[in-house]
This record gives C-alpha cells, sequence and structure tokens, in this order.
C-alpha cells in the first residue's frame, strides 16, 4: 500500500525545515549527559561543551549516506512481512496504556499481561492490522519480569510482527533470546527479525534520556531492528507552532541517526517521528487534535523526503468511549498519516483516551475504519476492464448491470466489505436488535476470542522457553 | 472431485462455459437428467441461497449463478420426460399498475426459474384485472406482485381485493398471494391480505419454495 497522497509541505518548505533543523543542532546542540554517547559524538568531531553536543552538518549528512533507506520487519508468517520504505504504509497497534474497557461491564479496568495476550490474539484475526506493538502495561507483573512476559504474551496471540520497549539492557538480552530460541537461532532471528524494539531515547526538547539511549546503542550494536523515537509536544516540550514543532522533531531525529550510525554504521533504524500536540488547558497531551495528525503527516513526508524508514502515530482520540468523536478524530488522523504513506503508524487501532486507554471493541471498529483507509489508498484503477466499455454496450440504455458477469467478477476486487458496520435496512437491523456499532464490534470479539486457534508456539518451543524464562501465562486460550 | 462438486463450485463462481461443459459430461456418462439437477445445479442453488443469506455472497454474484442455472437447464431440457414436468409448479408474477419498474421483478422471475418454477411473467403495470384473468387461465400455484413506488403500493391491494371478489382463492385453495418491492414490508402485506411477503428476491424463492413442498394446505 503506497500513501504519497497528502503533502502537507512543499518541497521548498521541507528544505527551508531541514536546514533550520541543521542549524539547531549546530548552533543549539542536544544535550548528553551521563551517557557513553557522549564519548561517541566526541569522539567523532562533534563539538562538545560541558554536557552539550553540538553536531556539525558534515555528520549529518555522512549518516544519511550510511543508514538504509529500507528496513524489513517480518512476522513468523511469510505473509506478515512489512517492508519499511518510501511512502510504504503499515497500520497497527501502540501504547502503554494502563487502563482496558472491560467487555462486559464496558468500563475502564486495569491492564494485565492476560490483557497482552488476547489482544493479540485479536489482532491476528483482525485483517487490517499489520503488527502488534504490546498496547497496553501488565499491571499485575512485577517490573523484572515485564518485558520477558510480555514479548512472549503477545507471540502467544499473534504471528505478525511484535515490537515493544525494553526496561534495560539486560532485559534486551533476554528477550534476544527468547525470540532466538523461537527462531532456531540469533542468525535466523537477524536474517528475519520477527520482533524490534522501540526506545524512548529523546528526552524533547534536545536531551537524550541516558539510561534509554544505552539501551538504544546496545540494539544497534546487536544490529536488531530498533525504533528511535522522539515525541515532543507542541506547547510544551516543543514550540506551540508546527512548523517550529517539526523543526525540533526532526533536528532530533537526525541526531539519533548520526548516533546510531556512528555506533554501528548500516544498521536497521526506524525514525521514530511522533510529534504531538498538548491541551493549552490542562498541558496533557491530545491525541484526537486535527494538528496531531496533521504534525504526523508532515514529519513522514520529512523523513521520506531523506529516505529515512519512519514510525509514527495515527489514531488517537480524547473520547473515553467508542463513540462519534473517537470515530472522527481517528478517521482523520489516520487519513492523513496514512495517505502522506507512513511506513509503520503507530497507534492506528484500539486506542482511547489519548494513550491511557484501550477497548477490545474498538480494535474490531478500527480494523473495518482501516479496511476503508486501506480502499481510498489503493485508489481509483484505470484500465480496459474497469473502464467497463464492453459491458456499457451490451446492457445498453434503460438495461441494468445487476445480473451482469461484469458486475458480479468484479464487485469484490472493487469495493470493500467493513464487518461490523451497519448497512442492513432499518427493518433488518431492529429485528437484530438495533444494536449499536459498540455492541455489534464486542459481539466479533467474543466470537474471536472464543474461536479455537492453533497454538501459536510448538509445544517443544513452549517447553524449552518455559525452562529458561519465568512465564507467568500458564493459560493460552 | 465428483462431478456434482465441480458443478456446485463452478456454479458459486459463476463459470457459465464450466457448468455448460460439465453438466455435458454428466449427460455422455448417462446420469439422470433428475439427478444432475438434483445433486448438481439445485443443490448448487440451494448452497448459494444460504451464503447469500449468511452475507457470504453477493446479489449480483448469485444472479450469476442463477445464470449458470439457466444455461444448465437449457442443455437439459430436450433429456426432460414427462415426471420432470409435472414438477414444476406456475407462478405468475408482474409489477402492478402504473408501476414500470421491473428489475426486482425479473430479479425474482429469474431466481424462480432457477429454482425451478414454471415462470410467466406479466411484465409491468399490469391491471388487477389482468391478473384476474391470468390466474384464470393458468391457475398458478402462486402469484407475486411487486411495486416500486409508494404512488403504485395500493395496487397491491385493489389487485387482491379483483381476485378475491372473483372468488379464485376461495375456488383455489392453494393459491397464494406474495408481495414484495423495495417499500413493501411485512406489516403492509399483512394489512392488504397478502399471504406471504419477501423481503428479497432470495427470500421470495425461499418461501415460494416452503408453499409448494407445504402438504395439505
Amino acid at each position: 500500500m503506497v500513501g504519497n497522497k497528502f503533502n502537507p509541505l512543499s518541497e521548498e518548505e521541507i528544505e527551508l525545515i531541514h536546514s533550520y533543523s541543521l542549524k539547531v543542532l549546530e548552533e543549539v546542540g542536544i544535550k548528553v549527559k551521563d551517557c557513553s554517547a557522549y564519548e561517541v559524538f566526541k569522539k567523532n568531531k562533534a563539538i562538545t561543551n560541558g554536557d552539550l553536543v553540538k553536531i556539525p552538518r558534515s555528520m549529518v549528512l555522512d549518516a544519511l549516506e550510511s543508514t538504509p533507506s529500507k528496513v524489513v520487519l517480518y512476522g513468523r508468517q511469510q505473509r506478515h512481512t512489512l517492508e519499511l520504505k518510501g511512502r510504504e504504509v503499515h497500520l497497527g497497534t501502540g501504547g502503554a496504556a494502563l487502563n482496558v474497557i472491560d467487555l462486559d461491564s464496558k468500563e475502564p479496568r486495569k491492564a494485565t499481561l492476560r490483557d497482552i495476550m488476547l489482544l493479540a490474539k485479536l489482532v491476528e484475526n483482525l485483517e487490517y492490522v499489520d503488527f502488534y506493538i504490546r498496547p497496553v502495561v501488565a499491571q499485575d507483573v512485577p517490573k523484572e519480569e515485564l518485558d520477558i512476559n510480555k514479548y512472549y504474551a503477545s507471540m502467544l496471540g499473534t504471528t505478525k510482527h511484535v515490537m515493544g520497549s525494553v526496561y534495560s539492557i539486560k532485559s534486551f538480552h533476554q528477550v534476544k533470546k527468547l525470540a532466538s530460541i523461537i527462531a532456531g537461532s540469533l542468525e535466523s532471528l537477524k536474517k528475519r527479525p520477527f520482533i524490534s524494539f522501540i526506545t524512548c531515547w529523546m528526552r524533547s526538547p534536545l536531551a537524550l534520556d541516558p539510561q534509554a539511549t544505552e539501551i538504544m546503542m546496545e540494539i544497534v550494536k546487536e544490529r536488531l531492528p530498533v525504533v528511535l523515537s522522539s515525541a515532543p509536544m507542541a506547547g510544551s516540550t516543543a514550540p506551540i507552532t508546527l512548523g517550529g514543532c517539526l523543526v525540533q522533531i526532526h533536528a532530533e531525529i537526525l541526531s539519533g541517526l548520526v548516533l546510531s550510525q556512528l555506533v554501528n554504521p548500516g544498521t536497521p533504524v526506524i525514525y521514530g517521528y511522533v510529534p504531538s500536540v498538548a491541551n493549552p488547558i490542562s498541558m496533557d497531551y491530545l491525541g484526537g487534535s486535527a494538528e496531531f495528525g496533521l504534525l504526523n503527516a508532515g514529519a513522514v513526508q520529512l523523513a521520506a523526503h531523506f529516505g529515512l524508514p519512519n514510525y509514527s502515530s495515527a489514531g488517537l482520540t480524547d473520547s473515553k468511549i467508542p463513540d462519534a468523536q473517537a470515530g472522527i478524530e481517528k478517521a482523520l488522523s489516520i487519513l492523513q498519516v496514512a495517505m502522506a504513506g507512513g511506513n509503520y503508524i503507530h497507534h492506528a487501532a484500539g486506542m482511547l483516551e489519548s494513550m491511557l486507554t484501550v477497548s477490545y471493541a474498538q480494535y474490531v471498529i478500527d480494523n473495518d475504519m482501516l479496511g476503508m483507509v486501506s480502499r481510498i489508498l489503493k485508489g481509483i484503477e484505470i484500465n480496459d476492464n474497469s473502464l467497463a466499455f464492453d459491458v456499457i454496450s451490451k446492457v445498453g440504455p434503460g438495461g441494468n448491470y445487476i445480473s451482469e458477469k461484469h458486475t458480479a467478477k468484479n464487485l469484490r476486487k472493487e469495493y470493500f466489505f467493513p464487518k461490523v458496520m451497519d448497512r442492513d435496512l432499518r427493518k433488518e437491523w431492529t429485528a437484530k436488535g438495533s444494536q449499536d456499532l459498540w455492541q455489534k464490534a464486542n459481539n466479533r470479539v467474543k466470537a474471536i476470542l472464543s474461536s479455537d486457534q492453533l497454538p501459536k508456539i510448538p509445544e517443544g518451543v513452549d517447553f524449552q522457553i518455559r525452562k529458561t524464562f519465568n512465564i507467568l501465562i500458564k493459560d493460552i486460550k | 472431485m465428483e462431478l456434482y462438486d465441480k458443478i456446485i463450485q463452478m456454479m458459486q463462481e459463476g463459470e457459465e462455459e464450466e457448468v455448460v461443459a460439465l453438466v455435458k459430461e454428466c449427460l455422455s456418462e448417462g446420469r439422470d437428467v433428475q439427478e444432475i439437477i438434483n445433486k448438481g445445479l439445485i443443490a448448487a442453488m440451494d448452497i448459494i441461497g444460504k451464503k447469500f443469506r449468511k452475507g457470504e455472497m453477493f446479489f449480483p454474484e448469485v444472479m450469476l449463478s442463477a445464470t449458470c442455472m439457466h444455461a444448465g437447464m437449457k442443455i437439459l431440457r430436450p433429456y426432460f420426460n414427462a415426471s420432470n414436468k409435472k414438477q414444476s409448479a406456475k407462478f405468475i408474477i408482474g409489477t402492478v399498475a402504473e408501476d414500470v419498474h421491473d428489475i426486482g421483478k425479473n430479479l425474482v422471475a429469474m431466481n424462480l426459474g432457477a429454482a425451478g418454477f414454471e415462470v410467466i411473467d406479466l411484465g409491468t403495470d399490469v391491471s388487477p384485472e389482468k391478473f384476474v384473468q391470468a390466474v384464470k387461465e393458468h391457475n398458478p400455484k402462486i402469484l407475486g406482485m411487486s411495486a416500486l413506488l409508494t404512488t403504485t403500493m395500493p395496487h397491491m391491494k385493489e389487485t387482491i381485493m379483483a381476485i378475491d371478489s372473483a372468488g379464485l382463492r376461495k375456488k383455489n385453495k392453494k393459491l397464494k398471494i406474495m408481495v414484495g418491492g423495495a417499500p413493501v414490508d411485512q406489516e403492509f402485506a399483512d394489512e392488504i391480505g397478502a399471504d406471504f411477503y419477501g423481503n428479497d428476491a432470495m427470500e421470495a424463492v425461499t418461501i415460494a419454495k416452503s408453499i409448494v413442498t407445504r402438504k395439505g394446505k
């Protein structure tokens, strides 16, 4: 699926933003404190002064040369392969939400490890969700056990690509080992990485998070795919103007580009542009604003211009329930960023209350929306068959197309058919119990979760993993 | 794969030429004509009808399958014997007076034909008198009426009144009246004294089949 249908910035504007970003790196610099990245920058001709590192543009240009313009992420099935390049679009989950809207009570409750597995199982069955970032923080698991367990719970539920963060270098190596056992060896994991990592290495504005940066550098040394995520908020941790926010985030990303390419030239890095907006009343996150989508679309355009495989955000809403506000905010941001060609758009399904809550039903609803977005990106096909002169002439004036072979044969490929959006006549809708979208989506969730599915991890491998790690999920149904 | 399974599959895919070829193959193997119809063509239409009701097949696809059915029947017709002919029930169909919309009516007629009914299509703008006359002449099991316009719906009631004042439903207890069309619903059907209402062209066939298989009524 290719975007490149929405370009909020002109070529000249992109160059102008880029030149200001370079100026920020050269003249303002980034803060690097208590972190071995400082030595890496210093050794490679960056200008250091106290905690500040100023990066000359020549270093940026070198790094732009060496970073791969394509990163391939794999699933544990061939069809889940994702190529992150150009304006290729992939949409999936995201978040580190604390709460889940309960299926039965429809009220929020604390998220658990089991939710990570069940949401993965749900996503495995949602046709338009391409990858799985663990969407919630399991609050029933101690921190030391969390990383290994959340990755494993995810892989118990889905064979799609799994991405997450790790809280220490130690747990990175554990997760790497876990995935190596599943892959057969570390070499085969590196050949077809079906897991990857997110590091929030940037603490905007323009300061490195020492611990996350150490983890990021370790992953880069191992040459496993990693997202360098920067998420400034316009109005609090970035200028309130959208242009200024893009100047800053692009500078931040370029500093990460330089660092990753100094640590291990040619390593597959995904550039995480996640610009956001602060609520000027509470100074909280405003995920559902029109500007959020616009900023991410602009950021994706910037990344694509410089050939950087990118990670961005769309699909957040500030609504608390799957309602009309959620639908409007999600659709507008996802459409903007997908039409701009975001390579790896996370938060695209399931999120509510910005990033605080997820809802099982919302994943199913959003899946339909992502299907519609995919259809829009496919565009209008023009060829002899689609222009349909033969059937126009066969049917002739006053006829109809209902029973024509051309109609039946083209219907499925030309149209997208949502699973839960209501298209019944009122009498049918009433006969089925006058259910709203939320209820219909809940029904689909229950049907998926109660269906028997093949175990995602072979028995012998599962046994070996449970012998090696303290796996807390015992019941995989 | 068994030949009938192949017919069923090709009918679902709407491959008319394949269906015709398979029907010919059945004949060349000396299979019974009625068996080819029941286990092949009609079995396929049953499956297709079920899939349509479950939302797994779309209406134009069903219509394409019905086209295949007709093509298959055309090959088989010359081989019919007396016992085959006896089987088909008569169904009179038409769009009511002052209404010239016939797409829905034609789809119902086509599906009925595919399901094995002998369909007598009176066309559009059919007056109550014409319906009465046709019922007298053909003595059908079922009379079906269609209307697209809310302004022509009342003619359904007039037609039913004309049928009843001619005593046709009394005389032939088996005659059932069925109505359908975009603005028509069960409530309206009950109100005007129709026996059955079909929501769409597939339901019309299901109901018609249930009427003729019902015994003694």
